[in-house]
C-alpha cells in the first residue's frame, strides 16, 4: 500500500510567511525574475475570485484587482521542503520526491514498527509532519494521490484500486509530468473523468495520444510503476553574505571562494561531488535557485567551477549572498594519470599531496592562496582575501 | 571545520595626533614631514553601516611613507600600510 502525502499551497505559504497569511485575502505567488509572467500557487480567497495557478498576471489583476503578489522565495521553499522529507524519513519510510508539496512511500515495511496497521503508519506520519497534510492510501502512487486529494485535512482516504477512481475528475492527471499536457485536449473531448477514460479502449487511446495516452490509461485503471524512493544523502553547504550587492566578475571570484571553501571541507574527506545546488538572495527581494547535475562526479575545483559559472550567468539580479551546496556525493576522486611522462604533472601531484598531509597535521587554514575578490576596490581590504589552496 | 576566508590588509588601528583641520601632524609617535596626497572615500551610504574615511598618504621623518586614514563614522584613526 502507497501513502501519498500532500502539502497544498506549499510554496506560497513558505513565502507568504505561513499558512495564516493565505486567509488574509486574495494572494499569489509572483513569477520568478526571468522567467514568464504567470502567477503561481494561488490563495483560496483568490482561487474562489476565478484566478488560477499558471495564469498570465494581466488576467489575474483583471479577474481580482486587490490581488496580492508574494516574492517567490525557491531558497526557502526547498529548504523546508528537504525538513518535510526529512521527517517522512524519521519514521521509517523511504520517501518517493513527488516535487514541493507531494511526497510519496510504501508502507508495507512500516506496519509492525506503528502498531501493525495502516492506521498507526498514518497517525506516526501525521505525528512526524506536525503540519496539516492531506494524506491518501492506495496500491499504486496514483491512487493515493488521488485518495489524497479527496482526503479531509484531519483524515485519511483509502482508493482501493479503478473502481473508486472512477468518479475522480481526469484533471489530477496534471500530477504527472507526462500525463500532464493529456488534461486539456481529454476535456475537449467531454472526458472529465478517469471513469470516462479507463473505459475507452486502450487502442483507440495510444492511437490519437500516444505514449502518454497508455500511461495515463493505466494509471485510470490503477496501475502505475514501482516507486523510486530518494536516497538520503548528506550534503555540505558554504554560504558567503556579501558586504554590498554583486554581479560579473565579483560574482566569479565569489564563486570561485565557495568552490575553495567547499572543497576544503573535512567532511566531503576527499570524496567528489555529483551534484551542487547554487543560490542566491537578490539584491531586489526573493530568492534564485538552481541545480546543477554534472556529467560526471567531480573533484577538480577548476572543473565544478567551470560547470556553476554557467548557472550563475543565469543569475537574474545582483545578489546579497550566494550559497554552494554539495548534495550528492561520489567516491573519491582517484589520483589522475598523466599520458606522457610530465615533469610539472608530477610535481602538481606532489604538492597536492602535500597540501593534503599539511590540512591533516594543521587544519584547513593550513594552505593558503590569494583571491582577487575585487581588485578595482576602493577600499583596500576588499580586493583580496585568502582563501582555502586547492588544485 | 570549516575553513573561513580572511580579507587581506585589514587596517590596523593606530595613535594620530592631527590639527584642528584633521591633517595628521605625529603617526605612532613618528613626527610627519611631508603629506603626499588625501582624498577622501564615501561608501555603503545606502545602508545602515555607511563607511566614510579620509586618507591621507604621509611620509614620517624618518622617511617611511605610510597611508593612514580617519574613519569619520567612528572617529578612530587605521594605518592601511
Amino acid at each position: 500500500m502507497v501513502v501519498a502525502v500532500i502539502l497544498p499551497r506549499f510554496s506560497l505559504s513558505i513565502a507568504a510567511g505561513g499558512r495564516g497569511a493565505l486567509a488574509a485575502g486574495p494572494l499569489a505567488l509572483a513569477p520568478e525574475p526571468g522567467r514568464r509572467p504567470l502567477v503561481g500557487e494561488v490563495s483560496p480567497v483568490a482561487e474562489a475570485l476565478g484566478v488560477v495557478a499558471g495564469m498570465k498576471i494581466s488576467e489575474a489583476l483583471a479577474r481580482a484587482p486587490r490581488l496580492k503578489l508574494i516574492a517567490a522565495d525557491p531558497v526557502a521553499v526547498a529548504d523546508c521542503w528537504e525538513r518535510v522529507l526529512l521527517r517522512l524519513e524519521s519514521v521509517g519510510a523511504q520517501v518517493e520526491d513527488g516535487g514541493v508539496g507531494l511526497a510519496c512511500f510504501e508502507a508495507d515495511g512500516l506496519w509492525r514498527i506503528h502498531g501493525g496497521s495502516l492506521d498507526g503508519v498514518v497517525a506516526a506520519t501525521r505525528a512526524a509532519l506536525k503540519l496539516p497534510a492531506r494524506i491518501g492510501c492506495g496500491p499504486s502512487r496514483f491512487c493515493a494521490i488521488v485518495a489524497a486529494e479527496q482526503a479531509r485535512s484531519r483524515r485519511a482516504a483509502v482508493i482501493n484500486g479503478a473502481a473508486q477512481l472512477a468518479p475522480a475528475p481526469a484533471a489530477l492527471l496534471a500530477h504527472g509530468p507526462a500525463t500532464a499536457p493529456l488534461v486539456e485536449p481529454l476535456a475537449r473531448f467531454g472526458i472529465t473523468t478517469l471513469g470516462q477514460l479507463a473505459a475507452l479502449p486502450r487502442g483507440s487511446v495510444a492511437d490519437r495520444f500516444g505514449g502518454p495516452g497508455i500511461t495515463a490509461w493505466e494509471l485510470a485503471h490503477g496501475n502505475g510503476l514501482p516507486l523510486r524512493p530518494r536516497s538520503p544523502g548528506q550534503t555540505i553547504e558554504e554560504t558567503l553574505t556579501l558586504t554590498e550587492s554583486a554581479s560579473g566578475p565579483q560574482l566569479a571570484a565569489v564563486l570561485e571562494l565557495l568552490v575553495d571553501r567547499l572543497l576544503a571541507r573535512s567532511e566531503l574527506g576527499g570524496r567528489t561531488v555529483r551534484a551542487a545546488t547554487l543560490s542566491a538572495k537578490l539584491v531586489e527581494g526573493g530568492t534564485w535557485r538552481e541545480r546543477v547535475v554534472f556529467r560526471e562526479a567531480l573533484g577538480d575545483a577548476l572543473r565544478i567551477r567551470s560547470a556553476l559559472a554557467l548557472r550563475l550567468a543565469l543569475l537574474p539580479a545582483p545578489a546579497e549572498s550566494l550559497r554552494l551546496a554539495a548534495e550528492q556525493l561520489g567516491p573519491a576522486a582517484p589520483p589522475a594519470e598523466a599520458l606522457f611522462d610530465d615533469l610539472q604533472f608530477r610535481r602538481a601531484g606532489r604538492l597536492s599531496e602535500a597540501i593534503g598531509q599539511l590540512r591533516a597535521l594543521a587544519g584547513p587554514q593550513a594552505a593558503l592562496r590569494v583571491l582577487l575578490a575585487d581588485p578595482d576596490s576602493r577600499i583596500p581590504e576588499r580586493r583580496a582575501v585568502l582563501t582555502p589552496y586547492e588544485r | 571545520m570549516t575553513p573561513t576566508a580572511r580579507a587581506i590588509g585589514a587596517p590596523r588601528e593606530l595613535r594620530v595626533c592631527a590639527s584642528v583641520g584633521g591633517q595628521p601632524l605625529e603617526v605612532d609617535g613618528s613626527e610627519i614631514s611631508a603629506v603626499r596626497e588625501s582624498w577622501l572615500v564615501e561608501d555603503r551610504w545606502w545602508t545602515e553601516q555607511p563607511l566614510r574615511r579620509r586618507y591621507w598618504e604621509v611620509v614620517t621623518v624618518g622617511g617611511a611613507d605610510i597611508v593612514v586614514f580617519r574613519d569619520l563614522v567612528g572617529g578612530r584613526w587605521f594605518r592601511h600600510r
